[in-house]
């Protein structure tokens, strides 16, 4: 199946800073996929950028089939964008705003705007202007919801709020399961907080791609490996570029093998440092993008990784 | 709705694992009765904030294990099931124990200790 999203070679310009450059990434159809990375990685760049906000300065990204820059009326009413400083109407109440949003969406569903606005304890008769932030980005959310839209697209939708409005909010994204093909893509700098939500992921760092790829395979070839030398052995150098972010203190030596497979690594591991006592444990999102953007940041590449290998 | 079983999330474990050890344990344990109702994959997934193909691959392993069955209509419930005599779990088990030996020796808890421990796990 084509997917929702591709970005191909996508570089975005502003005057003479590259914000991203050459990102090639794919949204797979009903899938939930991270956009993640550090403040000022180029996630909103990119986000922009498929939603026609800005155009590529080389490349192209592809939404729905369509390039984005050719994106019209009908592909937008089945897109939903929430982004982090929306800015709403803030004259208008909560009620005044789902009337002024319905009549441009052919297939807004009042039934399911009124369940939102009750699950998010959202009063209908408060100014927008008197709201707080979580409250804003609730209302922001229910327009983007309740036409029901094949792609979702959210900037940092997270950011800055309380866990309460946070576990709403996703409450609330994760009410369309079950509702056939549809798609999220949302952005974030906070990797814990995206990690049991997410089917795949690009880490983006500096305006480049740092990985891309399901969740399951990454969490699988990622380890944190802890060797602890027998009295008098030497620190024997990294056998593998996989394996990465190498320290030695005394006898403990510490790296990230970034392409685990298993059983056939722990024999590599210890033929590497006989007699050694070896311990591998798995990593979480958020040590993974910090033991990867250490490596890249230094001019390093990672080595591919040959996914079916990983699974077996 | 609730969950009828409680999952502690820890990261940096497969979250798979984890809602599976819980939900096992639950049925295992009696907690969850043959019969009963077991949770939707959307209630799962919005109940835990997880993602719903994980929420899937949850129900879908329970089922494979004998320990959930869907019933056309009703949803997914509580099987009637039977100790599993699958030799790979096994064989992880026999590795979780020999773990836990080492664990228990360079804490010095003597066997006994542990037997113990394990007993009043069992009941």
């Amino acid at each position: 199946m084509e997917p929702v999203i591709a970005a191909n070679n996508l570089s975005c310009r502003y005057r003479r800073t590259e914000a991203v450059r050459d990102l090639t990434f794919a949204v797979e159809p009903g899938t939930i996929f991270g956009l993640l990375g550090p403040n000022g990685a180029g996630k909103t760049t990119t986000i922009r950028a498929l939603m026609n906000i800005l155009r590529p300065s080389a490349g192209e990204v592809r939404v729905l089939g369509v390039n984005s820059r050719r994106l019209g009326a009908k592909e937008l009413v089945e897109i939903g964008y929430v982004s982090e400083n929306q800015q709403l109407p803030s004259w208008m109440t909560v009620r005044d705003l789902l009337a002024f949003c319905k009549p441009m969406y052919p297939t807004w569903d009042d039934g399911f705007a009124a369940k939102l606005v009750t699950d998010f304890d959202l009063p209908l008769n408060v100014r927008i202007a008197r709201l707080s932030r979580g409250m804003r980005v609730k209302a922001a959310l229910i327009t983007a919801l309740a036409y029901r839209p094949k792609l979702l697209v959210m900037d940092e939708p997270f950011s800055g709020l309380d866990p309460v409005v946070r576990d709403d909010l996703v409450r609330g994204v994760l009410e369309r399961v079950g509702d056939g093909q549809w798609t999220v893509l949302l952005s974030s700098h906070d990797l814990d907080e995206v990690e049991r939500l997410v089917d795949a992921i690009a880490f983006l760092d500096n305006g480049g791609l740092v990985l891309t790829e399901p969740l399951i395979t990454l969490m699988s070839h990622f380890r944190r490996v802890e060797v602890t030398l027998p009295d008098g052995a030497a620190a024997a150098e990294a056998a593998d570029p996989a394996w990465i972010g190498r320290s030695a203190a005394g006898r403990v030596v510490q790296f990230v093998h970034s392409a685990y497979t298993g059983p056939g690594s722990d024999l590599e591991i210890g033929a590497r440092y006989p007699g050694a006592r070896v311990d591998v444990d798995p990593m979480t999102l958020r040590d993974i993008f910090l033991a990867v953007a250490r490596h890249t940041r230094g001019g390093n590449r990672l080595p591919s990784v040959n996914a079916e290998e990983v699974r077996s | 709705m609730v969950l009828p079983f409680t999952v502690v999330v820890r990261t940096g474990r497969s979250l798979h694992d984890q809602v599976v050890f819980a939900a096992t344990k639950a049925v295992v344990t009696g907690q969850l009765s043959p019969g009963d109702a077991f949770p939707s994959v959307r209630t799962l997934s919005q109940e835990l904030g997880i993602n719903p193909n994980t929420a899937q691959k949850i129900v879908a392993t329970l089922i494979e294990r004998g320990l959930l069955e869907s019933r056309p209509g009703v949803g997914t419930v509580v099987s009637s099931w039977q100790p599993s005599a699958n030799p790979a779990r096994r064989a992880l088990l026999v590795a979780d124990i020999e773990r836990l030996v080492v664990d228990a020796k360079q804490l010095g808890i003597p066997v006994s200790d542990v037997i113990e421990a394990i007993r009043k796990a069992w009941k």
